[in-house]
């Protein structure tokens, strides 16, 4: 039973969060840090995957000093890369495997925690069939990890329900680049944004949520590129843009349909480069064509000749850029976003050249190489297809199974959870993934979460998700087990292992495999260090889409990172693709997609008249499990602020600091208000890091992306009023 | 210092207050960061800024300084107030027209930026120029600079009547001169009144 | 102190508190800390050195020298000769028929040549009237602090020898 198993309270003294604000020696003077050992790796954050460099003594974590020589950020980074250490030497640790009692958790035995969880997986399968037990990963894993955790789920659990926590990330964009162009990948190299000459970020906060790219954008701009950002909200960026576009929540598709209107009827188009290159074109000029500025004005709030102006800019460019992120793909339209942004790109012939492409912004720290060797329920390594015989063949081939014995396509993330609550899943286990305050809807997510019959889960704090386990298997920090991960250029780059496991805590891949023993298929799981299980992931990813045959951990150190593909080991890899044109379907051409309009899927109305759209803060990290605990971050925000323009607070006389009630057709939370004029006047905006009564997610719907099942987290319905104080912080 | 100097420009920062966490990192600091960061005005704009201390060339902060305490070094960096005889009387916190030296009440003593001395010292950046992911705050060369930024660089500030050059620049537009803060910096009243030195 | 500056529109305190530390005239304590242990370093070095050398002295060999045949001078002559070295002026009394005695001829209080005075019966320096006993070379008066270093001899034969130093200090 996945009921929490004491009060919050009781759970949040013992299991935290606390706050660790010094290093774990306390601060030194010089002459104690001789002995220091600098681990040069990479940060275990978001996608951008800085280069840094973390002081090591004494097996233990003690600080972190820039890694200059790292061509990615050269040295730079965000606050949270800089805090990253204080995650290790934590209070909340968990030092041992956790299992459930009456009224907690006690400390267990890995023989008792690892065989209770086999035996209810078994049991559960034999009782209501292999299906009935689903298991979650999560992108912030090493690639070899998310490797493991596909081979884990089809060939030691044989359930066809794996899917990750990248479902709620990067799946709309993945769905439509790999729809148009062939390929799941950001086309250009970050150092492309510097040569172009006009930039559009649409749906990306890149100043807080992808802070080492703003010196690419001013770069660019330093040598004339201009500037244009799409955001209900004027965000850090926005400050220097030379073309804002306060687009309404839910309704980038309009602006961009319109922008693609206007370079058509302008003979914008680079007409050359369409019929060499691409097919399709009229399905995408046939649905543009009523699309005219003045219709998207009225439906996106822009202004008509804002569009134009827009589209002018990049028609009339031979180096545009369009950069994307969640803000323009966690809608039910996400894929159509982010066709959509393709489609101009493929119609300007802004694509696969230096300074020209579209650009997905990757969020998670590994989103690009935790997507792409199967961790997702219709992958398999290598970007291939599971339900692709080719491909089936040679994967089992690699693994020593039987092409038959590999599943078929299973659930996404939201859908076990849709199954869970429905009583078609019964047993879950899960690791780097929070989904208590990650899943839209948080309320329906606990009701599921309390009806598994077993619920085991990998990690290394006590996450408010995992308080709901039977059993918890205390797993590794990043900075614990080596591997591979690929930042958002696709540039796959080596994380070091600088200390060991604390107390009882096992590196993750130890206990996937532990665990694949006791249910019987240790054969199949033979790694025991992580380099193993990359050498195995080279030869399953062998001629798939995402090569990663010709890649090891020397050559990526030598190289400073090895883009993929790479097909060869003395191939040097593929930092730019669709040079001359070539795309990755069978053709060589790029395909335009039909886009068609349709409403967001929790539209307002005279009941919940206000647009709220949830996103982040530069100090936290996804659902906050490890930055929560960091001190000095939860300092700099230390409460979800709700924002609200001057205009919508004055018509419920609320002033900055007071409380307000945000209520939507699924919850309500109550949050104290920000008044900013740099947000829309019809919508508001609130931060997702926090759980409970600030979970931005007890208002989020979910309504999916009927190709990506992405969920729709950038518009809801809500409606807003003063509050007397605080709500319940449960 | 090793042919670098110290660029401050407002307009690129993002307030991700990545060079807070930074600096308060530094053993010295012990948890405190010596960076004076601003919301402009919130309510308004998402404008922030971050500033390190100007290393002036005539720095107000010694010249009051009752105990001798603040020294400026032959490389140009005006160190933070010395241990052993900085009496924590706020006279430089008070002084300074850019209000950088801080008074840290738990060790009775003035702390400021002193560009990471310990770095800089040996040919390394300071840490907040290092991990600026917007590098509002960089330390490179001045051909670097030229070759690079639109933005001029500009180390002469007008304080009412006094005028202060930095070793830090801020970067302006390119055609500003000097930068003058106040309004009255900027009015004339009268016949035989001076031109304004803002112009 | 303020004489002997030269006139400054900059008050005496700003010249010797400068804020520059290129302009710091006065040596500060660590400076001056620092030359203190300096110092007294060299000084310990110097004794050290000192001391070494006084221990390491070992008492020299002396040669067997003939100095002269036993009937070479008449009683109450002297004959000179230079011993161990040619360099060490040492003065042979005859005292007796068979009596002899040998000194260095350097008086001990400034190295002039002390002379054999018959009638007293004792060597006497002419500088500054330091007078030594013939049969121990001790001070008899003056200024002189040590006796004379005593030549020991050996009667070989005809020969009178020097066989070595006595009372010599190192």
């Amino acid at each position: 039973m996945a009921k929490l198993p004491s009060t919050q309270e009781e759970l949040s003294r013992r299991f935290g969060p606390h706050l660790n604000y010094n290093p774990p020696a306390g601060w030194q003077r010089d002459a104690d840090k001789r002995g220091d050992q600098l681990v040069k790796t990479h940060c275990c954050f978001c996608g951008q995957q800085c280069g840094i460099q973390l002081k090591v003594r004494d097996n233990r974590v003690t600080g972190f000093e820039p890694w200059e020589e790292f061509p990615f950020n050269r040295g730079m980074l965000c606050p949270k890369g800089v805090k990253r250490y204080l995650q290790g030497n934590h209070p909340d640790r968990l030092m041992d495997p956790l299992m459930r009692t009456a009224d907690g958790f006690r400390a267990a035995t890995w023989d008792e925690a690892l065989d209770f969880t086999a035996r209810r997986l078994r049991e559960l399968q034999e009782q209501y069939g292999p299906d009935s037990v689903a298991v979650y990963g999560g992108a912030s894993l090493t690639t070899e990890k998310s490797y493991l955790m596909g081979k884990f789920a089809r060939v030691a659990l044989k359930t066809r329900h794996i899917d990750y926590n990248g479902r709620l990330c990067m799946v709309s964009a993945g769905t439509a680049y790999k729809a148009a162009l062939g390929v799941d990948r950001a086309p250009n190299p970050w150092n492309d944004i510097m040569q172009a000459e006009v930039l559009m970020a649409i749906g990306a906060n890149v100043g807080e949520c992808a802070p080492i790219t703003t010196d690419y954008i001013w770069r660019a701009r330093d040598k004339g590129a201009k500037l244009i950002v799409a955001d209900p909200r004027f965000t850090p960026i926005a400050r220097n843009a030379d073309l804002y576009l306060p687009v309404r929540p839910g309704t980038d598709l309009a602006l961009l349909m319109a922008m693609l209107h206007v370079i058509i009827r302008d003979g914008l188009t680079d007409r050359e480069f369409i019929d060499a290159h691409t097919t399709g074109f009229e399905k995408t000029a046939e649905s543009v064509e009523p699309w005219n500025p003045r219709r998207a004005a009225d439906v996106t709030g822009v202004a008509p000749e804002a569009i134009e102006k827009a589209a002018h800019w990049i028609g009339e460019s031979r180096k545009a850029m369009l950069m994307h992120a969640r803000g323009l793909e966690h809608h039910s339209k996400g894929v159509e976003n982010c066709e959509a942004v393709v489609a101009i790109a493929l119609a300007t012939g802004n694509i696969g050249r230096e300074g020209a492409g579209p650009i997905m912004i990757t969020g998670q720290g590994n989103g690009q190489g935790g997507r792409e060797h199967g961790q997702k329920c219709d992958q398999l390594p290598g970007q291939r297809s599971l339900t692709d015989p080719a491909a089936r063949a040679h994967v089992a081939g690699v693994w020593g199974i039987s092409p038959d014995e590999l599943p078929g396509p299973g659930y996404t993330a939201v859908e076990i959870m849709n199954a869970i609550h429905a009583g078609e899943i019964k047993g879950l286990l899960s690791i780097c993934f929070n989904p208590l305050v990650s899943l839209p809807d948080a309320n329906f997510t606990r009701e599921a979460l309390e009806k598994l019959e077993f619920f085991g889960v990998i990690d290394f704090f006590l996450s408010e998700t995992a308080a709901h386990a039977d059993v918890v298997l205390a797993g590794s920090l990043q900075e614990e087990e080596e591997g591979v991960t690929a930042n958002v250029e696709a540039r796959v780059i080596h994380i070091k292992k600088a200390v060991d496991p604390p107390g009882n805590a096992r590196r993750d891949s130890e206990i996937i495999c532990d665990l694949a023993r006791r249910l019987g298929r240790g054969q199949y799981f033979p790694f025991t260090e992580p380099r193993e299980i990359f050498e195995e992931l080279r030869l399953a990813s062998r001629g798939g889409i995402a090569d990663y045959y010709g890649i090891t951990y020397e050559k990526i150190d030598q190289n400073m990172g090895v883009f993929w593909p790479c097909p060869t080991l003395d191939h040097p890899g593929t930092p730019r693709l669709f040079e001359g044109g070539r795309f990755f379907h069978p053709d060589g051409r790029a395909r335009f997609m039909r886009l068609a309009w349709r409403d967001s899927g929790d539209p307002v109305d005279a009941g919940f008249p206000v647009y709220l759209t949830t996103g982040r803060v530069v100090s936290q990290y996804l659902s906050g499990v490890q930055t929560r605990r960091i001190g000095a971050l939860v300092d700099q925000n230390p409460e979800p602020k709700v924002e609200i323009h001057p205009r919508l607070a004055e018509q419920h006389k609320i002033n900055t600091g007071d409380w307000v009630t945000v209520t939507s057709r699924r919850g309500a939370i109550t949050l104290q208000a920000m008044v900013v004029r740099t947000i829309r006047p019809d919508t508001v905006f609130i931060p997702y890091h926090w759980p409970g009564g600030r979970s931005a997610n007890r208002l989020t719907h979910r309504t999916l992306d009927p190709r990506s099942k992405i969920p729709e987290y950038k518009v809801s319905a809500c409606r807003i009023e003063k509050a007397a104080g605080p709500g319940g912080r449960w | 210092m090793f042919g670098r100097e110290f660029y401050v420009d407002p307009s690129r920062c993002i307030g991700c207050q990545s060079c807070l966490k930074a600096c308060e990192e530094c053993d010295t600091h012990r948890g405190i960061s010596m960076i004076n960061f601003d919301f402009v005005d919130r309510r308004e704009s998402i404008a922030t800024a971050a500033y390190v201390c100007w290393h002036c060339d005539e720095p107000t902060c010694a010249q009051v300084c009752p105990a001798d305490a603040i020294k400026k070094y032959d490389d140009g960096i005006v160190g933070s107030s010395l241990k052993p005889r900085c009496i924590g009387c706020s006279n430089c916190v008070l002084a300074c027209p850019f209000g950088i030296p801080k008074l840290v009440p738990e060790y009775e003593q003035m702390m400021k930026c002193d560009m990471c001395y310990d770095r800089t010292s040996v040919g390394k950046k300071p840490m907040c120029a290092t991990v600026c992911p917007s590098q509002a705050l960089t330390y490179v060369t001045p051909e670097t600079i030229a070759a690079t930024r639109r933005e001029k660089p500009v180390n002469t500030f007008w304080f009412g009547n006094q005028k202060i050059t930095t070793k830090v620049y801020m970067m302006a537009p390119a055609d500003a001169g000097e930068i003058a803060i106040d309004v009255a910096d900027y009015t004339w009243e009268g016949e035989n009144e001076l031109v304004p030195q803002a112009f | 102190m303020s004489w002997f500056r030269k006139p400054s529109s900059t008050p005496l305190w700003r010249d010797e508190f400068p804020v520059h530390t290129a302009d710091e005239r006065y040596v500060n304590r660590r400076q001056f800390t620092k030359f203190l242990t300096l110092t007294s370093f060299g000084m310990l070095v110097g004794n050290v050195w000192i001391l070494a050398k006084s221990a390491l002295h070992r008492a020299p060999n002396y040669p067997r020298m003939p100095v002269a045949a036993a009937d070479e001078i008449a009683v109450g002559g002297v004959k000179i000769f230079g011993y161990p070295t040619p360099g060490d002026p040492c003065i042979l009394v005859r005292t007796g028929y068979d009596s002899y005695a040998a000194y260095s001829q350097k008086c001990t209080h400034l190295s002039c040549a002390v002379y054999y005075e018959k009638e007293r019966s004792r060597l006497e320096c002419p500088c500054h009237l330091g007078f030594f006993s013939i049969t121990d070379g001790s001070v008899l008066q003056g200024p002189p602090q040590r006796a004379l270093p005593r030549v020991a001899l050996e009667r070989q034969g005809g020969q009178l020898i020097a066989v070595r130093m006595e009372g010599e200090s190192a």
